[in-house]
Formats: structure tokens, sequence, C-alpha cells
């Protein structure tokens, strides 16, 4: 389940250094079709993943997500499934386009990355930064994103926000 | 609170008296700009969603430079629409043919010292070189254009001084080759590089532009050389009529400080299949290529093409060798021209194409299976000049030519050594 910015879903454990091609394969490069992204992401690493996995399911990645091309196809088929991330620090690439898609997402210490397993239930909430798992009663507080970063989050994404924003200036106007 | 430039910069674009690395904040750019590759698909986004106005019109660039001269029939569509939807759109600035955005916003004294400038084009870091920060945002300056306004995280500014002389055959881009080698992508990430020290101070505003822009393939939000008295003396040579210094505060705080004794220095190249995987160009003349590049928005300067083509002078290039030299904008090709540098460079074997990005990114002389070029543009990404089975290796002008007379990489100073005996 999913409303935005609080998700309850399996967690699908990536390692480190899990780059953008590995995500969806640079032979897609010319598809923006989201139904059509996302039944290749992951592909490579997990290639039950597109089958199973459900809106307010988590990705949980090691360091260095999505490295490499700064393709917006991986962000794009996370959206459409409706995944959320939780990573190791993202690199400026994967943090922008990750907003700018509308994907929501939680930077995390690389020992919190650690303590959550495959296959794990987590309660997530994105706005808060609260990640609680729940078979083992755990609740970790994460730094959360800036309150600009979660309008447009919230709104679904770039062109969403602008739209609202732009809309917006007219009726105050 | 004493404020690196960085800092300045971003407070006065955001608003503010001050900001504190890692805030996020709200910033209005004093330019914008954009390739024709990108700004029609932009334009019909923001249609999309019911935006078919401008925030800021008149702070916008579109260059066309990617595919120019047009080389397809969906490259003339692009050309064709950008011309027609700059003109609707009431852009401030549109560059039809003039050259690469980067040094042609410099040259055209667009780009002021402490200006914030945002970019579709990776390498929009290279306006840097005059004491701007400009920073590269791909899809999101439809943000910019819809509102007039980008979200940032603030960076952190690492502050790298050069001291020293160069070494003959050490050029620019060698100073930012070794800086990828000292500062690693971890370290880089979310910071900006401010290059500094009495080597900085002797370069051109061409040459710190070079270092500026490959600052962001070490994974850094930006790289840029505060304004001095050269950079002024350059502006008002473009017709900018009263430059004024913007600088950071000298007990402002860094990230870290990296000191470099230039002196140390040697031709350095960026072997692939990444710009950060650098080696001695020494090491490395096992390696035959059968191409040669000189130009790119790092590389096309007047700079380079003069380095280059004293070293080529009164020599021919290697038998099989081809080399591709483009002047990075209409007016580095006039001068160039009228110095007599083209003709050396055409004396020595080498063919010369109007102002374009082209090579750069695989739009132009493309590299067939197992072809091997060594080239002074941005990327060495497998693929990027055409077939992913071709192999790009990176360096300085010097380099590249040295290179170009041997047939498999050479070190210039071998050749500079023959020029002065």
């Amino acid at each position: 389940m999913t409303s935005h910015l609080t998700a309850t879903g399996r967690v699908w454990k990536l390692p480190d250094d899990v780059s953008s091609d590995a995500l969806i394969s640079a032979n897609h490069v010319f598809d923006y079709d989201p139904r059509v992204l996302r039944k290749h992401l992951l592909h490579e690493v997990r290639p039950e993943l597109a089958g199973e996995a459900r809106a307010g399911d988590i990705l949980v990645a090691g360091r260095r997500f999505a490295h490499g091309s700064q393709h917006s196809h991986p962000f794009i088929a996370m959206k459409e499934i409706g995944l959320g991330l939780l990573a190791v620090r993202l690199t400026r690439a994967p943090y922008r386009i990750s907003v700018y898609m509308g994907v929501p997402f939680l930077e995390i210490a690389a020992a919190e990355y650690d303590a959550i397993e495959d296959g794990e239930t987590l309660d997530v909430d994105y706005r808060a930064g609260i990640v609680r798992q729940i078979a083992r009663g755990i609740e970790t507080r994460v730094q959360p994103l800036a309150p600009f970063v979660l309008d447009i989050i919230s709104a679904g994404g770039g062109l969403p926000f602008i739209r609202d924003k732009v809309r917006g200036d007219i009726q105050v106007r | 609170m004493p404020s690196t430039l960085v800092e300045k910069i971003l407070a006065n674009a955001g608003g503010r008296e001050c900001v504190q690395p890692g805030e996020v904040i709200w910033a209005t750019p004093d330019l914008t700009t954009m390739p024709e590759v990108s700004y029609p698909a932009y334009v019909k986004r923001l249609a999309d969603i019911g935006v078919d106005t401008l925030a800021n019109p008149q702070r916008i660039v579109v260059a066309i430079d990617h595919e120019t001269p047009a080389h397809s029939v969906a490259a003339a569509e692009r050309n064709r629409l950008t011309r027609q939807l700059a003109v609707k759109m009431h852009v401030g600035h549109l560059f039809d043919g003039e050259g690469i955005t980067h040094p042609l916003t410099v040259e055209r004294g667009l780009v002021l010292p402490g200006m914030f400038v945002a970019g579709a084009d990776t390498h929009t870091p290279g306006l840097g070189g005059v004491g701007a920060l400009a920073m590269p945002f791909g899809i999101e300056v439809t943000m910019i254009m819809a509102t007039g306004q980008i979200w940032l995280k603030v960076p952190e500014t690492i502050r790298v001084r050069v001291h020293g002389t160069l070494p003959a055959g050490v050029s620019a881009r060698d100073i930012v080759l070794h800086a990828m080698r000292v500062i690693g992508p971890d370290e880089a990430n979310e910071r900006v590089v401010e290059y500094s020290g009495d080597t900085i101070g002797q370069l051109s505003v061409p040459e710190r532009m070079t270092i500026s822009g490959l600052t962001v393939d070490m994974g850094a939000d930006a790289g840029l050389v505060p304004a001095d008295a050269l950079t002024l003396a350059y502006l008002r040579d473009a017709g900018v009529p009263e430059p004024q210094m913007v600088r950071g505060d000298d007990d402002a705080h860094y990230a870290h400080t990296i000191d470099v004794d230039a002196r140390a220095l040697e031709p350095l190249v960026s072997i692939p299949p990444s710009p950060t995987h650098v080696r001695n160009a020494t090491a490395l003349d096992d390696i035959a290529i059968q191409h040669a590049y000189i130009g790119s928005c790092a590389s096309g300067s007047l700079a380079e093409l003069r380095a280059a083509a004293a070293l080529l002078k009164g020599r021919k290039v290697h038998d099989g060798v081809q080399l591709l030299v483009i002047p990075a904008t209409r007016r580095v090709h006039e001068q160039a021209m009228a110095e007599g540098v083209l003709g050396t460079l055409m004396a020595a074997g080498a063919q010369i194409a109007p102002s374009t990005c082209g090579p750069c990114f695989g739009g132009l002389a493309q590299l067939a299976p197992g072809d091997v070029r060594i080239s002074t543009s941005t990327r060495n990404d497998p693929g990027r000049m055409g077939s992913a089975d071709a192999r790009i290796y990176l360096a300085s002008a010097l380099t590249v030519a040295a290179s170009a007379l041997a047939g498999h990489i050479a070190d210039p100073r071998d050749y500079l050594q023959e020029s002065a005996s």
C-alpha cells in the first residue's frame, strides 16, 4: 500500500554499485513508455522483481545506487510500479532524477542498510524519515528529505509540480 | 559569516543573506542554457502540462550546436523546430551554428563573475572559467523554463591551489586530470571544486574553462576559478563595459584544501571507460591510434589550437592517422584562420570542420569497431563516438597532436625537445 509518502511493502535488497545500466539496460534508452520499462527493471540482477513487485515495495540499495549513465528510465519504471527507495547515500544525479520522477526515497546509514533483510516487510514514512521493521518491531529514524523536495515528490514529480506551481501563481494573481 | 564564492553566489541567487552547505534552497539562475537536441522536446513537455509561456525568456540561451551542420533529416527537423520555437517563446538568445554553447556564451560576454547559470548540458560548468557557478540540470531545466527557479542543495567547496610554472608540454587539461586522480568520486559528490594559485592565475579564460568544465567528470557539481584582473580584461575585450569582481571571503570554510605543485605535473591521459581512469602519457606508448580529434567545449579554444599548431608545424601526421580539428566557435575559427594556425594544421594533414559538438557525442566522425581515437573531448564511455567496440582516450591538444605524429599515444615533451634542438 502506498499513499505517496507512506508505504508498507516488502524489501528488495540490492548490493552496492548497482549501476543505472544494470537497473535498466541501455538498450531501452529510446523507450519512455512506463508500462514497457517496468518489465525491464532489474532484469539482470533480480529477474523475478518485475513480475512480483507491488506498489509500496521498497528497494533497499547500498552505495552508489544508479551510478554511471544519468538516465531517467529506472526511475520511470520505479514510479510506474510504485516502488520507494532506501539507499546508502545517493549521488547528485540519481538524487535529483528520483525527485524529478516523483519516486520517494530516504538516505540511510551503512549500519541501517546492513540491518535490513531481503524479503522482510517495512513500514516507511518518507515524510517523517521513519523506517519500521514490522516483524522485529524495530523503528529507525533517519534524516527526512527537505520540505521543498517532499513537495515535489508528493506532487508526483517535477512536471506535475511545475503545473501546480504555475496554476497556483495564476490563482494568486 | 565568511562564505566561499559558491556560497555567496547561491545566497544571491536564493535571495538570502547567506547559505550553509547542505541547505536546500530555491535559486533563480541568471542564465539558463540548452542545446537544440533538448529544447524542442522540453517545450513540448511543458506544453503537455499546459505551460506555454517561459518565466524569464530573456534569460534563456538556446544554441544549435550538437547537430550543425545537420546530418540527417531528423536533425534538420529538430533544428528547424528549434528556430521556430525560439522565436515563438521569445528566448533571449538563439545561436544558430555559431559554435558550442559554453565557449560561445563566455566569448559573447553573457556570463559574468558571480552569476549562477543552469544548463541542460552536462559540461555547463565550463562557464566557471570566468568565476560563475554553472551547474548541469538536464531535463530539470524545464522547471526553470516554467517557473524561473530551480531547487538545489548548497554544495561544500573543495579548494585546489596550484603553484609554480607548468613544465613545457603540460597544459590545463593535465591539471584537471591530476585533480581527478587526487579527488575520488565519493569525495567530489555534492561539492564544487574551486581552483586558485599562481599557476591558475597565469592561465587564459579558455584554459580555465577546460579545467572548470572537466571537473564535472570527477563527480563534482561544478568547477570554478574565481575572477581576477585577467578575467575582467577578457570580459572587457568581449564587450562587457564594466565587469565586476566577485570572490569568496579569505577566511571561508572549505571542505578541504589540496595543494598541487605544477612543476611536478606530467602529460596525462584518461583511458577507457571513464575520464577518471588517468594514466601518464609515457606509460601508454604501446597504444596504436588511427584517429585523433582536437575540439569540443573543453578544448576547441584558440589556446589549444595554437598549442597543437606549434607542435605540428613543419611535420606530418603519421600515415593512417585521421586528424580532425574543430574550432569551438566561429570566432575561434576566424581567429585561427587569420593567425595562420589552421594553415599550419592543414599542412600537417588535419581536416578542419565547422564549429559543432559533433564527434564528442557521436554525431560526426563516428568510429568503427576496433578503432582507437585520442581526443580532447569530454567523455570516453563505450559507444560515445559510434561503435561500443571502439576505444577513446582523452588528453590535451598537445598530447593528441604528438600522438597523431607518432601513430600511437605519445608524450608531447618528446616532440617539444626535438623542436628546441
